[in-house]
């Protein structure tokens, strides 16, 4: 095993362990708001997994064609170096879905808060009425 | 921390663990690919190849060519996903204007914040309309202009206050509302426009063999459009941005007026 | 792909893991969100590496900018401190 593949694992691994971390912060999370937290981790956390696994070990360029006037050499160089654009055009949306799913959440937990004056799960469940 | 939540901890780390493998095996095998795959290989030959205009976006982006061309459907699905977050949010906060006073005693924070977010501002509004307008030639697009967007407004209500983005932007809430509907009526009439001049297919953007009816030039004079993807990423650059700025405004009005508005 | 740039990314990565285990750790909810715009920042930096121009472009202003302000403008309007049971 070389050491690229092997740090290349090890990138699977730290990915895996944060993704654990903020799992945990999720589940055992006393207040709403350090639950959002940890849900935004782990969303972060999940689309670095995707570009990671897409990505092209040992190319050289995005995927952005530096010209509006290519020859065909040009494009079948692109085709050589760039990376794949598949896993980054699923992010992008994701990513923006992502936070206007956050701000409804955190509309939610304000207006939890006004109507049960906690953020806390255990007092909250303890309400009654 | 208790046994019981080490125990839990390690679980988790297992379970992601595993998942994560089977995912890289279904996917790419031990250690990532050093090779293109098929897929990745059309895209990259297809979008901007004009030697032969079958399969072309007409943009050299590969990322903004699949967002709104090749893979249009599913943005367009986003979109309404976001419309319905955004939606959702207001329904929480349901207030009118007349019913939320501005307070006169909100002066915000000090002058140096001030004096550099004047001067930050149109710098932020100039890049996201710069990423915007460049979206289907350089890195960016609507949805990355419309977050830039977004922070400007985030950045005047938090050094000055709320009322001066309504009072001096005249940016108030139901401003945001119209621009946001402009944006997403705008998307939903650029994906219906060919079906409407008689071809067989949603969202498209170049001239295909089995529809020829509409074909939106790739360049006006010096100009590159890129057929739809321009007015694509100006469309969906306003629907974000207004839509972000909506709820940001809701998000900062004081609370006790807004808990009198909603009679709790 | 050379090996100084492979070693910056796991370097980043393992940056974000710390940063997330410090916000995941802290009992203060301010506190937990500055380390979660660091555990952000490390993570634009894997983007960049990764050779995602456009994700960057979305991930810093969403990321760093937005959450940042709206969590704690939710802090604000909530609680502060996360009590014990």
């Amino acid at each position: 095993m070389t050491i690229e593949s092997f740090l290349q694992i090890c990138g699977y691994l730290v990915l895996a362990a944060i993704m654990a971390i903020s799992l945990y912060g999720i589940v055992k999370g006393r207040s709403l708001i350090k639950k959002l937290i940890a849900l935004t981790i782990l969303g972060d956390a999940a689309n670095a997994l995707i570009v990671y696994i897409g990505f092209r070990f040992g190319a050289k360029y995005p995927p952005v064609l530096p010209s509006l006037t290519p020859a065909p050499e040009d494009i079948s160089w692109f085709v050589s170096v760039a990376v794949d654009p598949v896993p980054q055009c699923l992010v992008i949306t994701a990513i923006v879905i992502n936070m206007a799913i956050t701000m409804f959440l955190v509309f939610t937990v304000i207006q939890v808060y006004r109507i049960y004056g906690t953020t806390m799960v255990k007092k909250i469940s303890r309400l009654r009425g | 921390m208790s046994l019981k939540d080490a125990v839990l901890g390690v679980a988790m780390a297992v379970f992601l663990l595993m998942v994560s493998v089977v995912v890289v095996l279904g996917g790419t095998g031990w250690t990532p690919s050093t090779e293109i795959r098929p897929l990745a290989k059309f895209y990259l030959e297809n979008c901007f190849n004009v030697f032969n205009r079958t399969w072309w976006a007409a943009s050299p982006e590969a990322v903004t060519s699949m967002l709104w061309d090749y893979r249009g459907i599913d943005t367009y699905y986003e979109t309404s996903v976001f419309f319905l977050a955004v939606i959702g949010g207001v329904t929480i906060f349901r207030v009118t204007e007349a019913k939320l006073h501005r307070k006169m005693d909100d002066v915000g924070l000090s002058l140096i914040v001030k004096t550099t977010t004047r001067m930050v501002f149109p710098l932020v509004v100039i890049v996201s309309a710069s990423v915007a307008l460049h979206g289907n030639l350089t890195p960016g697009g609507g949805f990355q202009a419309g977050v830039i967007l977004a922070v400007g407004p985030l950045l005047l209500i938090a050094a000055f206050s709320r009322s001066f983005l309504e009072e001096n932007l005249k940016l108030s809430k139901d401003r945001c509302l119209i621009i946001r509907s402009v944006g997403l009526i705008a998307i939903a009439l650029l994906v219906a426009l060919p079906l409407m001049a008689g071809s067989l297919s949603l969202m498209q953007n170049q001239a295909k063999p089995w529809s020829q009816a509409l074909q939106l030039p790739e360049a006006v004079g010096p100009i590159w459009t890129s057929g739809t993807l321009l007015f694509f990423n100006v469309a969906e650059f306003l629907a974000v941005g207004a839509g972000f700025t909506l709820l940001f405004l809701l998000l900062s009005a004081p609370e006790e007026e807004l808990k009198r508005a909603i009679g709790l | 792909m050379s090996l100084l740039v492979e070693f910056l990314l796991i370097f980043s990565l393992i940056l974000g893991a710390y940063f997330s285990f410090l916000a995941i750790k802290s009992r203060d909810l301010v506190k937990a969100i500055v380390f979660s715009a660091g555990q952000s920042s490390a993570f634009a930096l894997a983007f960049f590496l990764l050779m995602a121009p456009d994700v960057v472009l979305a991930y810093l202003a969403v990321a760093v900018g937005i959450y940042t302000i709206v969590l704690l403008y939710a802090v604000k309007k909530t609680e502060r401190f996360e009590e014990d049971e």
